[in-house]
């Protein structure tokens, strides 16, 4: 199997026997949860890879309907209307993005594109330059492209013909990306590498593409290249907190516990309302005997989810090593209520009480 | 015996990750070696546990769960407190089944 590659060209999907399988297999499920708007968004998106314009706008309008806030349904249809040359909806959809999220430089970045391709050079330099304010990555990607030189946007007929046809680069590189994930639970890693490796190719500077890659090479247990690209995702979004999450995973799976902590912590900053991410950072102080640290991430987590049994549970167990019966006891009682039949903790408890 | 926790941790995480498991409705914990899940024990893509076919397939995957996570070093203890399947004399058993009779 093997999608050709035609950054800029329309891609012919229509016949290739696993496109036919995966479309019939996203309808099979849109029947099943015709409520899921992930479902119609990649319905839609699979439509528009073999041009079926009214249909794939028709899903896309449904996953919105669904999920008024769905980012990725959200792109898909403004790029799904610069295809259909229906340009006013395109930039309706864009500007109001760009409204919610001022500095989202990825957002400036198709906006200044579409400018481009539309010949309005003021409004693409405009958008050009916030896109590298807000996002220094795309400096390096204008320079390559000749469109950022000695410090300014360079725009001229040349520079703008180069980017006449990248939104169809959007489009192919999700579609790459939905590919890959689709064959990556089916376990077949190899070939998953492979299209997402495309995406990130076709969309350089989407952290998304370097993060589902290292999610795959993860589940290989290929960690090195788990960690590689991990960390290229965090350099195009150094604020992509559970991507430092999934660095701490991969460290914890090495057995490198000081750099799995160090990257959790950076995690726990970045998602300080995930209960998740301070119960792991928690067994990592654990883990160190930093025990008045690793109770402190405990009772947040807890705070946050009050319902989080393993949390109380390894919060009793600190109580208990620090000689704090009435509290450990307190602890073990709570998640006794809860789970009766918990016999490990049965015996805890009665050794303390 | 090595018992550091988040290294089990996210070798269950792993472990449920890879395998054919809905780990959504999954949440697992480490306390000294001790693993413990809770939740719904459900496979991905097998939409009813109605017919003995799927029972017995989904038996063979918790068995082989828990032979997974046994085998991680520093694991003492699996507790399993799943809403749906239960382990009764070695055996894995649905609950729904035995409501129903």
């Amino acid at each position: 199997m093997g999608f050709e590659e035609f950054a800029g060209k329309r891609l012919n999907v229509k016949w290739l026997p696993l496109y036919q399988r995966i479309l019939a297999e996203v309808e099979k499920e849109i029947e099943i949860h015709p409520n899921y708007a992930d479902l119609q968004n990649q319905f839609g998106l699979l439509l528009a890879m073999k041009e079926e314009w009214t249909g794939a706008e028709s899903h896309l309008l449904k996953a919105l309907h669904l999920n008024p806030r769905y980012r990725e349904a959200i792109l898909n249809l403004g790029h799904l209307y610069i295809e259909m040359e229906r340009w006013k909806e395109a930039e309706g959809i864009f500007l109001s993005e760009s409204r919610k999220h001022p500095k989202d430089g990825f957002l400036h970045h198709i906006l200044g594109t579409f400018y481009l391709q539309t010949g309005r050079w003021r409004g693409a330099g405009f958008h050009l330059r916030k896109a590298v304010q807000y996002y220094p990555y795309y400096r390096d990607y204008y320079k390559k492209k000749r469109v950022w030189q000695k410090g300014k946007v360079h725009l001229d007929e040349k520079t703008g013909s180069i980017f006449r046809k990248i939104h169809l680069n959007y489009h192919y590189a999700q579609f790459h990306n939905f590919i890959g994930l689709y064959l990556a639970r089916k376990r077949k890693a190899t070939q998953a590498i492979r299209e997402l490796q495309k995406a990130a190719k076709l969309q350089p500077d989407q952290f998304l593409f370097h993060s589902n890659l290292g999610t795959v090479y993860y589940h290989q247990g290929a960690y090195q290249k788990a960690i590689q690209e991990y960390k290229q995702a965090l350099k195009i979004d150094p604020l992509y907190g559970m991507g430092y999450a999934n660095l701490s995973y991969v460290y914890g799976l090495m057995r490198r516990t000081r750099e799995a902590l160090g990257h959790m912590e950076r995690a726990v900053r970045l998602n300080p309302r995930y209960a998740d991410l301070h119960y792991n950072l928690a067994l990592l102080y654990s883990d160190r005997s930093r025990y008045e640290k690793a109770i402190s991430e405990l009772k947040k987590a807890l705070r946050i989810n009050p319902n989080y049994l393993f949390a109380r549970i390894n919060l009793g167990v600190l109580y208990e090593d620090q000689k704090k019966w009435k509290e450990a006891r307190r602890e073990y009682r709570k998640v006794l209520q809860i789970t009766p039949e918990d016999e490990q903790l049965r015996k805890r408890l009665e050794r303390i009480s | 015996m090595l018992k550091e926790d988040f290294v089990i941790q996210t070798n269950v995480r792993r472990i449920l990750i890879r395998g054919n498991v809905d780990y959504s409705e999954i949440t697992f914990g480490t306390v000294r070696g001790v693993v413990y899940l809770r939740g719904i024990f459900r496979l991905a893509r097998i939409y009813t546990e109605a017919n003995a076919e799927s029972i017995e397939f989904t038996m063979k995957n918790l068995q082989s769960l828990e032979k997974k996570i046994k085998s991680i070093p520093g694991v003492v203890d699996i507790v399993f407190e799943f809403i749906n399947w239960q382990k009764e004399k070695g055996q894995w058993v649905s609950k729904n089944l035995q409501e129903n009779g």
